[in-house]
């Protein structure tokens, strides 16, 4: 459904992405996972062709994203990092201009559930700006999911929304999969990669530096890390299995923790740096 | 074409700030206080062309109004949107070709320029202003508010900042505003300042509102103002259609 080929965005100054290739199935949830300034929204930029890439190739679904756009345009939606809805407009305003872009069928019916979905629909008639910004960036979410694409990108899509509602995008994240829409999505959190992404690609200064099920990366690291503190700094040491962890727990002074490896620990064991960069 | 999503948006928008104190003043104030001090204060007194100074001004004043109104209501918005708001890229990643994206900007333009105009009109009539109306005017009109909200496309797309935005309104819109033949007859200008004055578009919808005659004259002026129109609605579809962030 998403395929890129050494797909590279070159900047005056910065190489934004490096020789990109991949592949995502229809259907799949796909990650990618980085620090800022990794090249994730950039990516998502060149995929949903507001982004012309410098060198190499992207297909949505075999439509080429420079010479095909609007083919593209027709099949993806897009939830921004940024809440680029209109605060001048009402909640209902916002999708109806949306939804026209779209040239959607039933749309009253469509925004009153979209609106219903984000949990807005007692403030449908009230202009944006007088919303806080997990309304607006709810608001966002559901925009996003109007036009019920074959194909969604979602660059960051619960960064300052609260854990319930953090959960009900994820559901919905979940169901639009069993209805085989596929879906790109960028975060620096660990555990929204973890429990929503079938496969996860890490980006590392525009760079792909892994890609595999989130299962297979942290198996690849080892599976249980013994965190421990040398002279006031945190020391994290890979090991295969809790008994391996046990042995080395002992060696170490007081204040050791065992736990099991997350994504987290994939990226520094391959870059040396932290996510949260 | 998708245009009428893009063209509704900013209706709505319009809407909104319509209803906001002092918006409409803002609309007409610049053109407004041209007519108070030199169609009312000097025009009693002085004559052109053989008719009051007031009803040489009004049709001058009409033009400049729409232009600054079609001009400025696009170019701030796309700047703004494209830049801070970010709400353009809602357009760019629809499924609506940068032809649509245009012709909805530009008939928002259009819109608010003759309702400048319609406002201005009614004014001057008011003040004892006279003003040939007919099918010629309102072509040239409608023209004019294409040509500079086509304009404003142009520039919106194209500057980097807000500043950028003052630039192109102090070098290009403000320049013409007032050597155009909007507040004296071509004629009193130097000859070799008349050529240029000549090519810019503002000129002829100058002497189209003053004289809309079907002549060989008024062929030529709208000759010219659909030729303005057309490249800057050209030069707008191909800049969306190569944009690259």
């Amino acid at each position: 459904m998403i395929e890129t080929y050494e797909l590279t965005k070159q900047y005056p100054k910065t190489l934004a992405v490096d020789c990109l290739s991949l592949t995502v199935a229809a259907g799949e949830i796909f990650g990618l996972l980085g620090p800022n300034g990794a090249g994730k929204t950039t990516t998502i930029r060149m995929l949903t062709t507001l982004t012309k890439p410098t060198s190499g190739f992207a297909r949505i679904s075999g439509f080429d994203v420079v010479q095909q756009p609007l083919k593209v345009k027709e099949l993806i939606s897009v939830c921004p990092q940024e809440i680029n809805v209109d605060r001048e407009l009402t909640a209902y305003e916002n999708l109806l201009v949306f939804g026209k872009l779209y040239d959607l069928k039933n749309l009253k019916d469509r925004i009153a559930a979209a609106l219903e979905f984000g949990d807005l629909a007692h403030r449908a008639q009230d202009r944006v700006q007088t919303f806080s910004g997990g309304m607006q960036r709810r608001l966002l979410i559901a925009r996003a999911f109007l036009s019920s694409p074959r194909v969604l990108f979602l660059d960051e899509p619960t960064v300052g929304l609260d854990p319930q509602v953090r959960r009900q995008v994820w559901d919905m994240i979940r169901r639009l999969k069993t209805e085989g829409v596929t879906v790109m999505l960028t975060t620096h959190y660990i555990e929204e990669a973890e429990a929503l992404c079938d496969r996860v690609g890490i980006l590392s200064h525009g760079r792909l530096i892994a890609l595999d099920t989130p299962g297979a990366l942290n198996e690849q690291v080892g599976g249980f890390v013994v965190e421990s503190l040398d002279r006031g700094r945190k020391k994290y040491l890979l090991v295969k299995n809790k008994e391996e962890a046990y042995a080395l727990a002992q060696s170490e002074p007081e204040g050791v923790i065992i736990r099991e490896t997350n994504l987290e620990d994939v990226f520094i064991k391959l870059t040396g740096e932290r996510l949260a960069s | 074409m998708r245009w009428y999503p893009v063209f509704l948006r900013e209706v709505l928008i319009f809407q909104k700030r319509l209803f906001r104190l002092g918006y409409v003043v803002s609309i007409i104030f610049t053109p407004l206080l041209y007519l108070l001090a030199f169609g009312l204060g000097l025009g009693r007194q002085v004559s052109v062309a053989g008719s009051s100074y007031l009803d040489f001004l009004l049709p001058g004043l009409i033009a400049v109004s729409s232009m600054i109104n079609a001009y400025t209501w696009i170019s701030t918005n796309l700047t703004v949107s494209r830049l801070h708001f970010r709400t353009l890229q809602i357009y760019l990643q629809a499924p609506v070709s940068p032809a649509a994206i245009v012709v909805g900007q530009v008939l928002a333009g259009v819109l608010w320029g003759l309702l400048a105009s319609v406002l201005l009109l009614g004014l001057g009539l008011l003040f004892g202003g006279a003003v040939r109306v007919n099918p010629v005017f309102f072509l040239a009109l409608v023209l004019n508010c294409v040509t500079f909200a086509a304009f404003g496309v142009v520039v919106g797309m194209k500057s980097r900042s807000h500043e950028d935005n003052a630039t192109f309104s102090n070098f290009f819109i403000l320049p013409m505003a007032f050597f155009c033949g909007t507040f004296f007859p071509l004629e009193t200008i130097p000859p070799a300042l008349r050529y240029v004055v000549l090519v810019l578009p503002l000129t002829h919808t100058n002497i189209l509102l003053r004289r809309p005659d079907f002549s060989l004259e008024t062929l030529i002026s709208l000759g010219v103002l659909v030729f303005y129109a057309l490249l800057f609605l050209w030069g707008g579809v191909r800049i969306i259609r190569n944009y690259s962030e």
